[in-house]
């Protein structure tokens, strides 16, 4: 399922000079994201690998940009998503980030 | 004053005509997007596009100068879990694969046993300027911003793999980095690389513009192959892996490819799968880093165009400008090229703008081989939006 990143953080004083000795922090950005149904299955599925702001930013598009999408998360990225669940996501995005075109 | 004519343009019009009937025009990438109010580690506030993974751009007033500086150099990763401590005494960049030895090498052996190399280089995501295409490409909607350049200082890749001792079979070079996904079954962001592309430019870079290198530019290493686009400059760099036969990967046999045909370009209208080609080698480019679209100058000022040109090395002849839409262009200054030939040139045009209102400057660039950047109409439609080089403009206002 998913991968436990097992984090060496070692505190010991580098042989080196480095300009960054700890841990950096990566700041949360909150990106608006539009509530609608399926919301809860998208917030679920998408955010595990990335932010809003990577869907937000790809314009509006057509369904089959979307359904496509979808099924490279789940074919070739491994999303762990039940086709059922695919489509509700599929249409979210289409609804809410669509060009109105189908293909 | 020097006229261009538009044969080639013409030529082309009527080459692509027969592709498809509805192909539409590209226009230039959006512009003015908004800092983000944050700073990302080791850098300036930027315009941010995603947080996890980080994808962060410049704003245009940084290609006013040739070097970018490494905290508003851009970033674009594919994993969201990156490393956000590495413990040097930890890391190693490990060899193996199709070697005599497999070997593996702390920053300092890197640093101090291989003979250090210097190269000014641009890096260039595929997608920079992927806004400009319509309908909308597939991907993030870039601006001009996802490109800087940079001097990098490491160890020659090829003197690597010789210490490691590389078997006759070997023909292509595997690259890793530390990134991670967050599904086992993610495909890992491995490059490849056929090992007579490997030339000696290409290094494994420990410094960038006299630093260490930012975390979010792939601190300790990364790969610095001149004159190719970014995708295959792997970040953290882990691990290089030699093997006989190409190995299939997500990230170079699906993504970061344009249509296989003269003019890289297909119907945004037909669904047809068609074949594919990497996007390797970069195209000739110039973007004018001031002034931008909301500056206001004074009637009959001094107005010094200031912007930089690149290409994949075959080397930048001439930028030319023009303040009347195109109509007449005039050689820009160019600078003394010193970065060498993969660097951002600096240029730079002095004008008087003799009319108030809305004053529109562009810039191309043509390089030695005679390549020039056409039109942003001009450019035709591929469905990643990659390779987009479109004659850069911006409209001032005059007061």
């Amino acid at each position: 399922m998913y991968k436990f990143i097992i984090a060496a953080f070692l505190a010991l004083t580098p042989l080196v000079a480095q300009e960054v000795k700890e841990d950096m922090a990566v700041p949360y950005i909150s990106y608006e994201i539009k509530m609608g149904e399926n919301f809860d299955t998208v917030q679920g599925q998408c955010l595990m690998c990335h932010s809003f702001g990577y869907i937000i930013n790809q314009g509006p598009q057509s369904k089959a940009f979307w359904s496509g999408k979808v099924k490279k998360m789940k074919h070739a990225f491994g999303m762990d998503i039940s086709d059922k669940d695919a489509v509700l996501v599929t249409e979210y995005l289409f609804k809410h980030y669509g060009n109105g075109k189908l293909k | 004053m020097q006229r261009r004519d538009f044969f080639k343009k013409s030529l082309v019009v009527a080459g692509t005509a027969a592709i498809g009937s509805s192909l539409e025009a590209a226009s230039q990438p959006k512009t003015g997007q908004k800092i983000s109010e944050v700073a990302f580690p080791q850098k300036r506030p930027m315009i941010t596009y995603s947080d996890r993974p980080p994808l962060l751009e410049s704003t245009r007033d940084v290609f006013a100068s040739a070097i970018t500086p490494n905290d508003q150099f851009f970033v674009r990763w594919h994993m969201p879990e990156i490393p956000t401590h590495i413990d040097l005494k930890e890391y190693r960049l490990k060899v193996n694969g199709e070697v005599e030895h497999d070997l593996s090498f702390t920053l300092d052996e890197l640093k101090n046993d291989f003979e250090p190399v210097e190269v000014t280089a641009v890096l260039q995501c595929g997608g920079n300027g992927r806004s400009a295409f319509s309908p909308i490409a597939g991907g993030i909607q870039w601006g001009n911003g996802a490109v800087g350049n940079a001097k990098w200082k490491g160890a020659r890749l090829r003197d690597i793999l010789e210490k490691a001792g590389i078997k006759k079979g070997a023909h292509w070079i595997g690259f890793n980095g530390l990134d991670n996904a967050a599904y086992y079954k993610t495909p890992n962001f491995v490059r490849e690389m056929h090992i007579e592309e490997l030339d000696d430019h290409v290094i494994v870079a420990y410094e960038m513009n006299g630093e260490e290198l930012p975390y979010l530019n792939g601190y300790p290493v990364r790969l610095i192959i001149p004159g190719y686009y970014s995708d295959s400059w792997v970040k953290m760099l882990s691990n290089l892996t030699l093997t006989t036969d190409y190995q299939k990967l997500f990230f170079m046999d699906v993504a970061y490819r344009v249509p296989d045909n003269e003019t890289e370009s297909e119907d945004p209208h037909s669904h047809k799968k068609i074949k594919t080609k990497p996007i390797t080698t970069m195209n000739v480019k110039s973007m004018i880093g001031y002034p931008s679209n909301d500056t206001k100058v004074y009637f009959n000022s001094h107005v010094t165009v200031r912007g930089v040109a690149f290409d994949q090395g075959k080397g930048i002849k001439e930028v030319l400008v023009s303040i009347d839409k195109g109509k007449t262009w005039e050689k820009a200054i160019l600078d003394d090229g010193k970065h060498g030939r993969y660097s951002f040139r600096e240029f730079r045009y002095t004008f008087k703008p003799g009319a108030y209102g809305k004053q529109t400057i562009m810039s191309k660039a043509i390089n030695k081989a005679g390549e020039e950047q056409p039109l942003a109409e001009e450019i035709l439609w591929n469905h990643g939006g990659y390779k987009y080089n479109g004659i850069d403009t911006v409209t001032i206002e005059v007061v």
